[in-house]
């Protein structure tokens, strides 16, 4: 089967006809290859119509012989007009822009000769580029973004030390805020805040705001300045003091942005207030769940708040001095707590102290899932980088010959370098602007699902170091690899390269093992990629399957938050709601309707110590902590809470019949473990308080109540009909509808009750349990991504390695056939080779995965971060997309044609 | 002799028809000439290899090698709008030169 062997050169023959043309060395070549080409396949035609070998050499060399014009037809088209086409890389005397216009138009052209090379190359860029500029802005918002405040590094906040009650990060009470305030020396100054809702009922809709009470000193230790009006003043910090600042969102929206409102009265909780200035928008406090700053008024404590030691529910916030660190500040707090707990062991036994950054604090829970991310932005951009690499060197492999050739004819090196880096460079800047692009549509994409509460969507954009950061990583991958042919080149022996012509298994040995070397550490990165996604999933999925201990679904909630002034007693409350619970009943499509307070997965707090009749008070520092809520009748079997044991609240549960409580199953065994819980009396605070003991009636399962993840705490009920101090503030309406459907009619059946109530954050508890899981969603959301793209470069890449092997092997794989290898021996053989570079990376990304996903062993919920399944399945799903990338390259080669295979080259 | 003049002058119609519906390399169109005209007409290399640099010269066509897996380099030339323009006008000026042959030769077709 050796037809090669015998083939004529006829090259020698038709240099020496064209000798006497002086054409350009190129040109000649060019014409000689094309000839030589025409001759081979005619003397193959002679020799398969049956010729010998001998009469196909004349046949042919006949042709080239039997005219005379050979020379006269040639000179006529190459030499008439004297120049000659341009030959790439050959030295001239020229301009450089010249030089550059015409490597921009080579460059294009060599491009669209090989449109799969172009678009894979550019498609992997982008992603490389894109992805990761839009993920990681938002990473870098959210995580990295100086706050925006002066020296926000100076910012800390201070809370109080309780953990040995299960609060190592507990709100500081007054009196203690006040003595952190006078005794220490480390901070510049110390502010304090606390939440409060206002019902602003000015003109319009009654509204129901989000505010704070804050210390005067609040903003300028911030280092904000309002932008309309002033700032408060510590004169403002009294009691009886009526003034407020609005937050610039609240000024635009409800207010048209008018600077006039300063001097205005507002009417907020049904008290009037002045209005004395706005402050920006940019304003970020630590808040617990969704609170938006909209209105502050001064903390103006009373002398009884003052002197309060027991009642913790303010934020510290304090600018630590120049020079001062966080060691330090924490040092000097602990001292200052040890001396309050030996003062009022009362109330501070072991009460410590606690200073975090502020940054921390903010972005808080979200740090570990931020690293993750960060990491993973990290791991893509290798894994394109890899990509664009492995391209190149493929590209140099085959372009090998023509570098060669090109230098061989005389072509200037530094000139070709540069030609190279025009090409490459061109490359790169195509995939960034698609990249670009791409960042652009995913950041749009990606502000939709950032949870409202760690930023507003408006406030990410893309981020111009990242683009560059990763634009640059890129397009320098380009660049090293883009020159490879050059370097390349000059280490080879041109002639041999020549002969060789890039065929054989032996082409390009460095650059091979190279190339392998980076499918193996594509995948190893892209299996630690999916198994991390993997594993965010799978936990995610746990946490939706979690019952929060209610239903769910035909749910309808929302605020209904009374002015104490309007309803400041419990006879007009429950006068009030009992008309709203009326009226809501009879509505077409409600089925059940109760009032609550302080819906589950909406708010973070409310929790007390009890005690137990029967059982003696534990020590000062063991108190158990209850989360209670006060609720209406009808709230169980409205929530669709399941009773255990007794009964739901009625009518009946009055001021002034027997007060009850209903606790939850985990309160009931905690306490009773072996007794029946209902009859038994617990009450607020100490067995010698002075609040009545309170009976219990029922047992209802535990409840997701402040936060849904953690594993319910100790939960009680209350008949807010049977207190004086716990407003209720939302309703709940199961509904036979959809819930959302019946929202208006609701809210209009409240307002014939009170026109001036507002009804805010009418939501499905459907809504309400998924932005509870917002973050987790959030997260497993962009790791998902990543790890998608991450699979796709990687298919692109082993794909790419694949086909290229294929075509360096066909004369190889055509042999094998000729001798009569069955063509699925060629397809084992081939995907058995890419099989085994895949098998290498899985088993380097195992061995890596096993470490890292440690890390995100706090992010995880119902599995281990180790989870067999996950780790078998993302193996099985890499091993597929491997399977398939090389099986195509592969099934391609087993279509060789033998006889073709055999005359390339 | 007078064979070569003839086919000098539809030379280039000729290949310009071959590459009016898609591109084609030299040894094909070579190929083509001869199977289509039932051995009547061939070109050998030193003739029709100038011929291709001489339309590619005018902008009627252009050559581009072009590499494709599993096969060996070749260079396919396809036809420029130049090129195109020219295919027209040629066909139209070879259609008059034949009638007006017919009619001066007296040749009737059945």
């Amino acid at each position: 089967m050796s037809l090669q062997s015998s083939m004529p050169d006829f090259k020698e023959e038709i240099r020496r006809r064209l000798a006497p043309l002086e054409l350009t060395p190129a040109r000649e070549a060019e014409i000689t290859e094309e000839l030589s080409q025409h001759l081979e396949e005619e003397y193959e035609h002679a020799l398969s119509t049956g010729a010998t070998a001998a009469e196909a050499n004349g046949a042919v060399l006949k042709e080239l012989n039997s005219t005379d014009l050979f020379a006269r037809e040639f000179q006529g088209g190459e030499r008439r007009d004297g120049k000659d086409r341009d030959v790439l890389g050959l030295w001239r005397r020229r301009s450089a822009w010249a030089d550059i216009l015409q490597d921009l138009r080579f460059a294009f052209r060599t491009l669209g000769n090989n449109p799969g090379f172009a678009i894979v190359a550019v498609l992997a860029l982008a992603l490389g580029i894109g992805a990761n500029s839009a993920i990681f802005s938002v990473v870098n918002t959210l995580l990295l973004r100086p706050l925006p405040y002066k020296n926000a590094q100076q910012l800390v906040m201070i809370w109080e030390n309780a953990a040995h009650l299960g609060f190592s990060k507990n709100t500081p009470s007054p009196a203690n805020f006040l003595d952190w305030q006078k005794q220490n020396t480390v901070f510049e100054d110390m502010a304090a805040f606390a939440e409060r809702s206002f019902n602003l009922t000015a003109a319009g809709q009654p509204e129901r705001l989000d505010g704070r009470r804050v210390s005067a000193n609040l903003f300028s230790l911030l280092g904000m300045k309002p932008i309309v009006g002033r700032d408060f003043v510590p004169q403002d910090d009294q009691p009886g003091t009526k003034v407020a600042l609005l937050n610039e969102t609240l000024w635009k929206g409800r207010f048209g942005g008018d600077p006039d409102v300063v001097g205005r009265a507002i009417m907020l909780n049904g008290e009037s207030y002045t209005v004395v200035g706005v402050m920006p928008g940019s304003v970020r406090l630590p808040a617990f769940g969704n609170w938006r700053d909209q209105v502050w008024v001064p903390l103006a404590f009373s002398s009884a708040e003052a002197a309060d030691r027991g009642d913790h529910f303010l934020q510290v916030i304090g600018r630590m001095k120049p020079g001062v660190t966080l060691d330090k500040a924490q040092a000097e707090m602990e001292t200052i707590a040890a001396r309050l707990a030996q003062e009022y062991p009362k109330y501070n036994t072991r009460i410590g102290a606690v200073v975090r950054p502020l940054h921390e604090e903010i972005v808080g829970n979200m740090k570990p899932a931020l690293l993750v991310l960060s990491g993973a932005v990290a791991f893509v951009l290798l894994i394109a980088c890899a990509n664009v690499a492995n391209l190149l060197l493929a590209r140099a492999a085959v372009r090998q010959k023509e570098i060669a050739l090109r230098l061989a004819l005389g072509a200037d090196r530094l000139r070709l370098t540069k030609q190279l880096l025009v090409e490459s460079v061109m490359l790169s800047l195509l995939g960034g602007i698609a990249g670009l692009a791409l960042a652009y549509a995913g950041l749009q994409l990606l502000a939709r699902f950032i949870p409202q509460d760690i930023a507003q969507p408006g406030l990410i954009g893309i981020n111009a170091n990242v683009l560059i950061f990763t634009f640059a990583v890129a397009i320098v991958t380009g660049l090293v690899f883009g020159l490879v042919p050059a370097t390349q080149a000059s280490r080879f022996n041109l002639s041999d390269t020549l002969k060789e012509g890039g065929r054989g298994s032996g082409a390009g040995g460095p650059g091979k093992r190279l190339r392998r070397v980076l499918v193996i550490t594509e995948v190893a990165v892209s299996f630690v990629l999916l198994i991390g996604a993997g594993l965010l999933i799978n936990s995610f999925m746990h946490l939706r399957n979690l019952n929060p201990g209610f239903r769910v679904d035909h749910l309808l909630v929302m605020n209904v938050d009374l002015a104490e002034v309007k309803y400041p007693d419990n006879a007009r409350r429950t006068a009030f709601f009992d008309e709203v619970v009326r009226r809501v009943r009879v509505l077409p499509g409600v089925h059940s309707v109760a009032v609550a307070g302080n819906l589950p997965l909406t708010y973070n707090g409310d929790s007390m110590s009890i005690a137990v009749e029967g059982i003696p008070d534990p020590p000062p520092d063991q108190w158990p902590d209850v989360i209670y809520r006060a609720v209406g009748p009808g709230y169980f079997s409205t929530m669709g809470i399941p009773l255990v044991r007794g009964r739901d609240f009625n009518d009946e549960d009055k001021m002034d019949s027997t007060l009850t409580v209903v606790v939850s199953e985990r309160t009931a065994d905690h306490y009773w473990p072996s007794e029946n819980p209902i009859g038994k009396r617990l009450k607020p605070g100490s067995s010698t308080s002075a609040t009545p003991w309170r009976t219990v009636i029922g047992v209802v399962k535990d409840v997701r109540q402040n936060d849904f993840i953690a594993e319910p705490k100790m939960q009680m009920y209350f008949s807010y009909r049977q207190l004086t101090n716990l407003v209720p503030n939302a309703l709940v309406v199961r509904t036979t509808v959809e819930p959302l459907s019946v929202a208006a009619s609701v809210r209009n059946a409240i307002w014939a009750v009170d026109k001036d109530q507002p009804v805010s954050n009418i939501d499905s508890m459907e809504h309400v349990v998924a932005t509870a899981l917002a973050r987790e969603r959030f997260s497993m959301l962009l790791l998902a991504i990543f790890a998608g793209i991450a699979l796709v470069l990687a298919a692109v890449g082993i794909y790419g390695v694949m086909s290229y092997s294929v075509a360096q092997q066909t004369q190889e794989i055509g042999i094998r056939i000729a001798l009569g290898a069955k063509r699925s021996d060629v397809l084992k053989m081939t995907v058995a080779q890419g099989l085994k570079l895949v098998g290498i990376g899985l088993a380097c990304g195992l061995a890596i995965a096993i470490v890292l996903t440690r890390v995100m062993a706090t992010l995880l919920f119902g599995i281990s971060a180790t989870d067999p399944v996950t780790f078998l399945s993302i193996t099985l799903v890499l091993l597929a997309v491997a399977l398939l990338a090389s099986y195509i390259p592969a099934s391609r080669a087993t279509k060789v044609d033998p006889m073709m295979a055999l005359r390339a080259q | 002799m007078r064979d070569r003049e003839l086919k000098k002058g539809s030379a280039e119609l000729l290949v310009l028809s071959l590459l009016e519906h898609r591109p084609r390399h030299g040894y094909e169109i070579g190929q083509l000439i001869e199977l289509r005209s039932h051995g009547a007409l061939r070109f050998n290399v030193a003739s029709l290899y100038p011929l291709l640099y001489r339309l590619e010269k005018r902008g009627w066509i252009r050559g581009r090698w072009i590499e494709k897996a599993g096969q060996r380099r070749r260079r396919f030339y396809r036809l420029t709008p130049a090129g195109r323009r020219m295919l027209a006008q040629q066909r139209e000026g070879w259609l008059k030169f034949v009638e007006a042959i017919g009619r001066v030769a007296a040749i009737e077709y059945a």
